[in-house]
């Protein structure tokens, strides 16, 4: 038996919400197979406080085993580092987070907020993830922190997480398997590919069929502002609600996965230098990027620019 | 002067950060503070960017009602560009909004209130092995049920827009995406399967056999004419609150506020009154309906922590300068206090039910008030008001593939809107400004705000510390009684309650 804590800090609840739609297995099929015992979740648990209160206690006591500990929310350390935009019992959640962490086997930031600060990391909310402040190793625990296990927060990027990520990941940390992570902590099994990849619009990218309003057929990347080639992320490959994508359905891919999620620029702009993005898919030079790309629009086949898919 | 005791007792299965101080006498409570505990300062956050990006950002003030904040901003930025809508894309986003209160109505009376029977308070109650076995968390059979039909029924809204939840499909103009008649007929397919499963184990009997529940006596007549509909949730729910004598509990003032939602299509089938499915309106001290004026919508800041103003502002002149200043004064929430006309107002299910004049909760609020059974009924019944105009929006869509979904428009430079609708929990508001192409204002008021309000400048309590008052607690240590009243109100915060208890009450632990 594993035993689970959830803790919600500065969230939307989103990546609970996420975790609700899994599909197989569902959560109740998660808890069952992996045999987790659920010590507490904010959205689920019948624990009275007095009962939950003792928990929390001997938890941190280390009377009570905590092999997992899940963190959705940023951690809040405003204002002036105090962390009461974010208290419970009149105490910042920040420290009961840094004293469940230091008990815990494994810990889980389940969402960019949690792994990186997101939403509110560059306001008043001071808000930070549990490992990292966006690209920089350290937030709330210290670059050096290790779970008992000796794994580092494990970052399960994402605005919200995919489910399958959330139940992947407890599968094989509960199993005791070795994740192999990026540099920013995410398991490359789901953040080792792009959004781009699988996106139904990739013929349309490929021949530089690009859209500049929306409801239409083509590719979001060079004009309405659509991450995919660049935000690392099995969207595409999993699909959402087993049904499709953001990008599927002419929503451009935001960058939810990234430490930087969300970036100070508008979401439904492409920022470009004479036409081309300034951010260009991974790995690859602009002078070639260039190049390619007036060759591929050259050679659209007729079919594309008419947009005549019904992919 | 009687010693307080101050206990620190965490109510959750609701969203987000609350905390709620409940002053007991003789075991009852007689006083109530509720506190937003956390603050995340969604409205900063949002001036100075891209005129669109409240499509991106605000989805995620909650995960749980996503599509609604998207739909509130889309529509704040339509009425900014003074656009006409499509009707496909009136369709289209309906459908979107409806399935999300649909899986919301359902999730929360199952995975979040109805849990609170099994509590051992209830040991001795007839109905506690059963309540036992149908909501204990992540075991009951209901909850099971629940948790699978829900998120099948959510593929609706990743076809339409992608994924669920946090998708920004909506956009100024109409909708980022045309499906196909094959996509819409699968979405279909997810409503007739969702609909038939609502109709056998949640209401126990047709959508039609329910609306003709008219009265309070045609509830009485109903719970009795057949074991499906005792055995449904709704049945077992009314049976078990009725016997624990929860009719007495959780009275609101009588203030019903609605913004109105779901604007009907030009052309369509459905048929409502006022050009919405919800009607807008006011209802003040169970008084008649008066039309909705959003100019007398205003928001004080007297026991919140925030700069103090006099009086209270309207959402296009507010600010939010938070200034924390300790508990021991008389500030002690994030939340502001809204007010219509001045008044503290119950937002939801019932408030749509009450303003829109439906016979069946009129004359239930006339015989008990509008208790929190009333408020509970009201939000597991909704999907049956909902489903059919569903379906109608899906078959028009799908007989009209060539009609546009978007009505293309020009850059929005400057101007103000704002995007009033009903999100599940009741009435959402995004007040929105914008100038040379950036957002200079961003105002967010949530239904929870209105109907978890702290006090106003004059010193009203808002809507739950109202209901709260009364309720007997007979365990401070699980006080599930206040659990209930306040959940009936869906609250979408994480709820930790402080209580103070007058001398003499026999506290236990």
């Amino acid at each position: 038996m594993a035993s689970l804590f959830w803790l919600q800090c500065g969230a939307c609840g989103g990546d609970t919400m996420s975790l609700l739609n899994a599909e197989s297995p569902d959560l109740l099929e998660l808890v069952d197979t992996l045999d987790i015992e659920l010590l507490w979740h904010p959205s689920l648990s019948t624990l009275s406080s007095q009962a939950q209160g003792e928990l929390i206690e001997s938890l941190i006591e280390g009377e009570q085993a905590l092999d997992v500990l899940v963190v959705e929310g940023s951690i809040i350390r405003g204002p002036a580092g105090t962390g009461m935009f974010d208290a419970r019992g009149g105490r910042p959640k920040k420290d009961l987070v840094a004293a469940l962490a230091a008990r815990a086997g494994s810990v889980v930031a389940a969402g960019t907020c949690a792994a990186f600060g997101g939403i509110g990391a560059d306001s008043w909310t001071q808000a930070s993830g549990l490992q990292f402040l966006k690209k920089a190793p350290g937030g709330l625990l210290g670059k050096d922190f290790r779970a008992r296990s000796g794994l580092p927060v494990i970052n399960l990027a994402g605005c919200p997480c995919h489910p399958e990520v959330m139940a992947g990941t407890l599968s094989a940390l509960i199993a005791g398997q070795t994740l192999e992570l990026d540099e920013f902590n995410r398991p490359l099994d789901w953040y080792g590919m792009t959004v781009h990849q699988g996106c139904t619009r990739n013929e349309y990218h490929e021949y530089r069929v690009e859209e500049s309003d929306f409801a239409q057929r083509g590719c979001l990347f060079f004009h309405k502002g659509c991450h995919g080639p660049l935000a690392d992320g099995p969207c595409n490959k999993l699909l959402w609600n087993r049904r499709s994508t953001k990008t599927r359905a002419g929503v451009p891919c935001f960058g939810c996965t990234s430490p930087e999620f969300p970036a100070p620029f508008p979401f439904f702009d492409t920022r470009n230098i004479e036409g081309v993005p300034i951010e260009l898919p991974k790995g690859i030079s602009r002078a070639h990027y260039m190049v390619y790309k007036s060759m591929a629009a050259a050679a659209a086949p007729e079919r594309l620019k008419r947009r005549e898919t019904k992919i | 002067m009687s010693k307080r005791i101050l206990r620190d007792i965490p109510l959750n299965r609701v969203e987000g950060d609350l905390e709620i101080r409940i002053e007991l006498e003789k075991n009852r409570i007689v006083d109530a503070w509720s506190s937003g505990t956390m603050f995340r300062g969604f409205e900063n956050l949002l001036i100075n960017r891209g005129a669109l990006d409240g499509l991106v950002i605000t989805p995620r003030v909650c995960g749980i009602c996503s599509t609604t904040h998207l739909m509130a901003a889309a529509g704040a930025l339509d009425r900014i560009a003074g656009v006409v809508l499509p009707d496909n894309a009136i369709r289209l986003r309906n459908v979107a909004l409806m399935a999300e209160h649909c899986q919301s109505d359902v999730r929360q009376s199952v995975l979040m209130f109805l849990p609170d029977f099994t509590a051992a308070l209830y040991a001795a109650h007839p109905l506690h092995a059963e309540a036992v076995k149908r909501y204990a968390p992540l075991a009951g059979e209901r909850c099971v049920d629940v948790v699978r039909q829900t998120k099948t029924f959510l593929e609706i809204i990743a076809i339409l827009g992608g994924q669920w939840p946090h998708s920004s499909f909506m956009v100024p103009g109409g909708v980022s995406y045309a499906p196909s008649v094959i996509e819409l007929n699968q979405c279909r397919h997810l409503l007739a399967r969702y609909r038939n499963w609502y109709e056998q184990s949640v209401l126990g009997c047709a959508l039609e056999r329910w609306q003709a529940v008219r009265s309070a006596a045609d509830l009485d007549a109903w719970l009795e004419e057949a074991s499906a509909q005792r055995d449904g949730d709704v049945g077992f729910f009314l049976r078990f609150a009725r016997a624990a004598g929860l009719r007495d509990r959780g009275q609101g003032y009588g203030h019903f506020l609605s913004y109105g939602s779901l604007d009907l299509p030009a052309d369509t089938a459905v048929v409502a009154g006022g050009g919405q499915l919800v009607a807008a309106g006011f209802v003040a001290d169970f008084g008649a309906v008066q039309s909705f004026d959003q100019s007398r919508v205003s928001e004080h800041v007297a026991a919140s922590w925030y700069s103090d103003y006099e009086g209270g502002k309207h959402p296009f002149e507010g600010v939010t300068d938070p200034r924390a200043t300790g508990a021991d004064g008389k500030k002690y929430s994030w939340c502001k206090a809204p007010r219509y006309a001045g008044l503290p107002a119950e937002t939801g299910p019932l408030a749509e039910r009450i303003v829109g004049g439906d016979p069946l909760f009129l004359d239930l609020v006339r015989q008990e008030g509008a208790n929190l059974v009333c408020r509970q009924l009201a939000r597991m019944t909704r999907p049956a008001t909902l489903l059919a105009a569903m379906e109608t929006w899906l078959v028009e869509m799908a007989a009209r593939p060539d009609s546009p979904y978007y009505q293309p428009l020009s850059p929005l430079v400057e101007g103000r809107g704002f995007g009033l609708i009903e999100a599940a929990r009741g009435a959402l508001g995004h007040w929105v400004e914008i100038r040379e192409g950036r957002i200079s204002r961003y105002q967010i008021i949530t239904p929870t705000a209105w109907n978890g309000s702290p006090r106003d400048g004059a010193g009203l309590r808002g809507p739950w510390e109202q209901a709260l008052i009364g309720t007997p607690i007979a365990d401070i240590d699980n006080p599930v009684e206040a659990g209930h009243v306040v959940r009936s109100f869906d609250p979408c915060l994480v709820c930790a309650v402080h209580v103070v208890g007058a001398e003499g009450t026999p506290l236990r632990g």
